[in-house]
């Protein structure tokens, strides 16, 4: 249930975390993280880094083995499983698998994360063209989700991420499939909910997603937080910095 | 209602996704209510035929001569003396010889010539309704049989004695096929409902992760279980409401089907048969959802 363990502007609160799978793997260890709430934060690092357990970890689809995950004001290691959906409605997560149903259509795919919190159909509807217009992917809605690109499922994935407007959005490697277009449109999304106030996690290999951003950037490496290449969350509106790929995009 | 709309929607579409399955399910609910319910409609006429019977019931005690008003007074008061014991009767040689001759009607003339006296006099021991045990009845026999006086002691005890040994063996078919029906139905639906949660594991999988209740998740599975427990319930009480009309046409001449009063479930009957299988496959469907998505 709700932990008021953390202070009110912290959404997100790791403290000496670590995941071994069996038999022994460490996937992170002792990982200290806190972000604030609307604050984006990119994770790096090499493959089997840490990068999509800490996500996991974060979404409540494992538990850690040591240490405390606060999310949103859920412990998550003492959170029922009844109870996992009150974080899940908080959290929205774009998989590096992306997750979809193949023989469902891509507006079914989007509207699941929807139809769960019992949104009105009109209201489902409206959303998904919006997403998918935004997404360059209106010419899909209909199309199953088997007969699309992986750039395409990408997009999807990240659409039902998004869909909710939750107050949180995990993104796992978004544009691993993307083309620099779409790789801008897809950030453009991003940067419009980080403006409405969303707190936004990105692990990614895609350098031109950080590089010479004043967002924070954290690496890891075998499962370890190397250095913050920043620490600017706490700079006033005016000086944060937009993300560089989107430096011809439009603001939406 | 919008949680209404939300379940009904998945659980239409479980249904079409293992559509195959469903049917077979469907008609093994139909056939083991259908064995259930014939035993059982066949135990509940008999049990009322036996009530008729209990009815009827009547202790013929025959006695050697006629009593006389000072034994008339023994025999009441060693009889009534028993709690099971509604009334008696004394009916003489002369009573007995009436009865007789109304019952040959036409025929009475076979008696002329027969002597009045010539049947013996005897008392007639009306049991209460609660004196339903067969074994009961016969330990008050061989009580009656003890008095002095007494001849012997008749309550149709052969015919009573096989009727009750059928009554027996109904109750006996009817626990099993009902067992049966419990572990069919369970096991049926259990089983059907394992085949959706298996085709649509990835889809449940991803209900989680976007923040479905439990609730959301396990309820459709839950009707489906319940619709396969109650269309497969009224299927065969609809199959041996047919059986039981064609049986009564085929036999609607004069036997002895006709002259016993068989008659079919009365509606809370029907509708108590189609509730136990619904909640049962519900049962079922609960059971399998809880191990299989662990919720």
């Amino acid at each position: 249930m709700s932990q008021e363990t953390a202070p009110p502007d912290v959404i997100i609160d790791l403290i000496k975390v670590s995941k071994v799978y069996p038999p022994d793997v460490h996937a992170i260890s002792d990982i200290s993280l806190t972000v604030n709430r609307g604050e984006i934060v990119f994770l790096t690092g090499m493959s089997g880094a840490g990068k999509t357990t800490l996500l996991r970890l974060i979404s409540r689809m494992e538990k850690p083995t040591k240490g405390m995950v606060d999310v949103a004001g859920f412990d998550i290691a003492k959170l029922p499983q009844r109870n996992i959906h009150l974080l899940r409605r908080k959290i929205g997560m774009a998989y590096q698998d992306f997750k979809l149903l193949p023989n469902r259509t891509v507006a079914d795919n989007i509207a699941i994360a929807m139809e769960v919190v019992y949104r009105p159909k009109s209201f489902i509807e409206k959303r998904t063209r919006e997403l998918l217009d935004q997404l360059d992917l209106v010419r899909k809605y209909a199309t199953r989700a088997e007969e699309l690109s992986r750039g395409e499922q990408q997009r999807v994935s990240i659409a039902r991420a998004v869909a909710n407007s939750p107050e949180i959005v995990l993104a796992d490697e978004p544009t691993g499939n993307l083309d620099a277009e779409t790789t801008d449109r897809v950030v453009n999304l991003f940067h419009q909910l980080h403006r409405q106030g969303t707190t936004i996690l990105i692990a990614t290999h895609d350098k031109s997603l950080y590089q010479q951003t004043n967002h924070r950037v954290i690496e890891l490496r075998f499962g370890r937080i190397r250095a913050p290449h920043a620490e600017s969350f706490e700079q006033n509106d005016e000086e944060k910095p937009t993300f560089p790929a989107l430096a011809s995009a439009p603001e939406a | 209602m919008r949680f209404l709309a939300v379940v009904l929607r998945h659980t239409c579409r479980n249904l079409l996704f293992t559509w195959k399955s469903q049917i077979m399910t469907l008609f093994t609910v139909s056939l083991s209510v259908l064995i259930f319910s014939f035993f059982y409609l066949i135990y509940s006429n008999a049990l009322h035929i036996s009530d008729d019977l209990d009815d009827d019931l009547r202790l013929i005690v025959y006695l050697d001569e006629e009593p006389g008003l000072a034994l008339k007074e023994e025999y009441q008061r060693k009889i009534l003396k028993f709690d099971q014991v509604d009334r008696i009767e004394f009916i003489s040689s002369q009573q007995a010889f009436k009865r007789f001759e109304q019952q040959l009607g036409d025929n009475r003339d076979v008696l002329s010539g027969v002597p009045a006296d010539f049947l013996p006099s005897s008392i007639e021991v009306y049991p209460v309704r609660s004196l339903d045990s067969l074994s009961r009845i016969k330990r008050f026999s061989d009580y009656l049989s003890t008095l002095p006086g007494v001849l012997k002691v008749q309550y149709g005890k052969e015919w009573i004695e096989r009727f009750y040994a059928f009554v027996q063996l109904m109750r006996v078919v009817v626990i099993l096929s009902g067992t049966l029906l419990i572990m069919t139905t369970t096991f049926m639906v259990a089983h059907t409902i394992r085949l959706t949660l298996l085709a649509r594991q990835q889809e449940l999988e991803l209900l989680r992760l976007v923040g479905a209740t439990n609730n959301y998740i396990r309820m459709p599975f839950l009707l489906e279980g319940a619709f396969l427990g109650f269309l497969g319930a009224s299927c065969g009480i609809a199959a041996l409401l047919l059986l039981f009309n064609w049986i009564k046409l085929q036999f609607a001449g004069p036997t002895t089907l006709t002259l016993l009063p068989f008659t079919f479930f009365s509606w809370p009957i029907i509708l108590s048969i189609i509730g136990i299988a619904t909640l049962l496959c519900a049962a079922g469907s609960f059971s399998t959802t809880r191990r299989i998505l662990q919720l």
